[in-house]
């Protein structure tokens, strides 16, 4: 008795000592992915959190994180409370902080008046690989800075051109530069668009179509209300953009949180409009369910992009067709949660996401299964039909809820004609679409096949038919 | 046994006639008692297992519908009950607008009338398993001539049976509505307090059980 009271004690400690092994079950709760008729089904996270960025990990202030941007191997995070620029290098080992500009000498800068000059409440930051540039959208101080993007000095300030037409303030927050070195930067619930400067930083124009939704009701107290009465109703202004990011082909990914828009997620054409690719299950609209608010937008060079949500604090990840990918991340308060993000960025195969109430930036890093279904996404991205395959494969070894994946081996199939496997796994994707095309496929050959039996079908019944008709005219006679 | 099968005979080779000359058809259903309640019923029932089969058995490409949380018995009863809704509440309106037909009539005049709705659903459901999407119009069509098909012959019918004329019909039509939104209504009123009254017993029995 005593013996097997001894076992049993033991047990329970080991259980206790890890507890690893009773919880296991539970720690992939909160990982879910939509299927085709809009249910939730569980899924596990492609990017999981390897390291934080905090006060700890530099040696100035910190009060805030606004905004993340990241290339030639460094991070740079935007602390518009502290008016600084935060650097840390590719092993997250802080480099420098800048906030009072200096010359190429390292010298300060003085104004006209004498004054240094520094950085006043930025709240944007993007680094522009080709001139191996830093823009920085300095908000406070209504100007645009640009620094060197090895010894951090000072190049030139862009401040309000002279030519700039609109009543949009010149209160850069968001700030991209595409690869004729044009500007764009976003001004926080600014209804025109985008702006768009020059390389000299002259103003450009206006960008971007943001349409209001139409709501009936509304129009019908416009219609009946008269002359005097429609000037003193609140106008409707078309929705403001609030973050920006640029893609390999130059197209400019836009998020919106204004609940008025009709569109959440933009991917730009050079005219402005919306072209933004919805081939998914739905529309590219982060959670069914809830209504979300995308503070930030990420994307790749193979076209998978990160929508960050302030709502939820989750990512979305989207391949360039509008597919979901993964969900991960929430708004909590354990460690690794948010409470109020900010910004995300992509660096390399890694994304950077900061919280600007915890006054932190996340670096994740693919799992597994991440390494597999955005491997697939980008291989069939680059055209390697097969090692997509091959990669979706294992994306499905490791989560079978993975619809995606069922459709890249489909697409393969189908790209090598074998329509049989191509539908077995559009069927099991929910592709009805591409499902179709090798259904399409399927019959054809079936036709060929048995052309001989179908021929000899119709001349029986058309044969059959003359017969009948022949008979019952001899008959009446 | 033979006689029965020459009835039902009878009856069959009757449906197929009112389904072309739906007018004479149902002239003959009411006046010279050609219809059979029982072929009525039985295309009631298959009209209900019909819109289970399509559920079921549409092809890939057009089945929008998740099959892995299919009830049949709630399908079927999704397709019977608002025909037998109809039914009732047409039964109840006409017989205060001075309408002639019988409860029979009107039971046996809507299942018959059913019989191209069966048809097109279980053709366009065997079509939808050799076409493509493009080709989807197809079946959209087929689907329109069924109802179309139906509809006609309901209106012909509600006509023919209780010796009505065209707008006499329409504005009966359009009662048979509010009479069939008023049914739900005490449906509903009926089942909630059911349940009402129900919780109260078995609550009451909860407590009885408890004290002793």
């Amino acid at each position: 008795m005593k013996k097997w009271m001894k076992i049993m004690l033991s047990l329970v400690l080991v259980l206790a000592v890890f507890p690893g092994i009773t919880a296991q079950a539970n720690t992939i709760d909160n990982h879910y992915t939509y299927d085709y008729w809009g249910e939730e089904i569980r899924s596990i996270p492609a990017f999981e959190r390897v390291y934080t960025i905090d006060e700890d990990s530099m040696n100035v202030a910190l009060s805030s994180m606004d905004d993340v941007a990241a290339g030639g191997g460094r991070i740079f995070l935007i602390d518009s409370q502290q008016s600084r620029m935060n650097v840390f290098d590719d092993r997250y080992e802080f480099v420098t902080s800048v906030k009072l500009l200096r010359n190429e000498d390292n010298k300060i800068v003085l104004d006209e008046a004498g004054n240094q000059v520094a950085l006043t409440n930025p709240e944007g930051v993007w680094f522009h690989e080709k001139e191996n540039e830093i823009y920085i959208a300095d908000t406070g101080a209504e100007r645009i800075v640009v620094l060197d993007g090895t010894d951090y000095h000072l190049k030139r300030l862009i401040t309000k051109p002279d030519n700039m037409v609109g009543v949009t303030q010149f209160r850069p927050s968001k700030i991209i530069v595409d690869d004729a070195d044009k500007i764009y930067f976003v001004v926080q619930s600014g209804f025109e668009g985008i702006v768009e400067l020059n390389q000299s930083g002259t103003f450009s124009r206006y960008f971007g179509v943001n349409k209001p939704k139409v709501d009936l009701w509304d129009y019908f107290w416009k219609k009946i209300s008269s002359d005097e009465q429609k000037p003193k109703m609140a106008k409707t202004y078309a929705p403001a953009f609030n973050n920006l990011c640029i893609d390999q082909d130059g197209f400019i990914y836009a998020t919106t949180i204004d609940t008025a828009a009709q569109d959440q997620v933009f991917r730009l054409n050079p005219k402005g409009e919306n072209v933004l690719r919805e081939e998914g299950y739905q529309k590219v609209a982060g959670d069914l369910t809830v209504s979300n608010s995308f503070i930030d937008v990420a994307i790749n060079d193979y076209g998978v992009y990160a929508l960050l949500d302030r709502t939820t604090g989750r990512i979305f990840l989207y391949d360039f067709d509008g597919e979901l990918i993964n969900i991960f991340g929430k708004n909590g308060d354990l460690d690794g949660d948010f409470k109020s993000p900010s910004g995300i960025a992509w660096f390399g195969d890694k994304l950077v996401a900061t919280d600007q109430y915890l006054r932190c930036a996340y670096v994740y890093e693919m799992t597994r299964f991440g390494e597999a279904a955005l491997g697939a996404a980008r291989c069939y991205y680059n055209g390697e039909w097969e090692e997509s395959a091959e990669l979706s494969k294992e994306a499905l070894r490791l989560n079978a809820n993975y619809d995606l994946a069922y459709i890249g081996i489909g697409k393969y199939y189908l790209m090598q004609d074998d329509f049989q496997n191509a539908m077995y796994y559009f069927k099991l994707g929910n592709d009805k679409t591409f499902y179709s095309q090798a259904y399409n496929g399927s019959r054809n050959l079936w036709v060929q096949d048995h052309f001989g039996l179908i021929l000899t079908a119709i001349l029986l019944c058309a044969g059959g038919l003359v017969y009948s008709e022949y008979r019952y005219y001899r008959k009446k006679r | 046994m033979g006689s029965s099968l020459v009835d039902l005979k009878n009856a069959v080779s009757h449906l197929f006639y009112t389904l072309f000359h739906p007018f004479d058809g149902f002239f003959e259903m009411k006046f010279r008692k050609k219809g059979n309640r029982k072929l009525a019923l039985f295309l009631l029932a298959v009209y209900g297992v019909s819109s289970v089969f399509s559920t079921q058995y549409t092809g890939f490409i057009f089945n929008e519908f998740p099959l892995h949380e299919m009830r049949s018995v709630q399908l079927f009863l999704m397709a019977v009950l608002p025909v037998v809704l109809f039914i009732v509440s047409n039964w109840s309106t006409t017989s205060l607008m001075n309408g002639s037909g019988s409860f029979s009539d009107i039971f046996i005049m809507t299942c018959y009338s059913l019989t191209p709705l069966i048809l097109f659903d279980v053709t366009t459901t065997l079509l939808s398993n050799v076409i493509i999407l493009e080709e989807g119009p197809i079946l959209t069509a087929f689907r329109y001539i069924g109802v179309l098909w139906f509809c006609y012959l309901v209106f012909c019918g509600l006509c023919t049976i209780h010796e009505y004329t065209v707008s006499r019909n329409i504005l009966t039509l359009l009662v048979t509505l509010v009479a069939a939104i008023i049914i739900i209504f005490l449906v509903i009123l009926y089942f909630t307090l059911m349940e009402t009254v129900i919780g109260f017993l078995s609550t009451i029995t909860t407590e009885i059980s408890k004290r002793w």
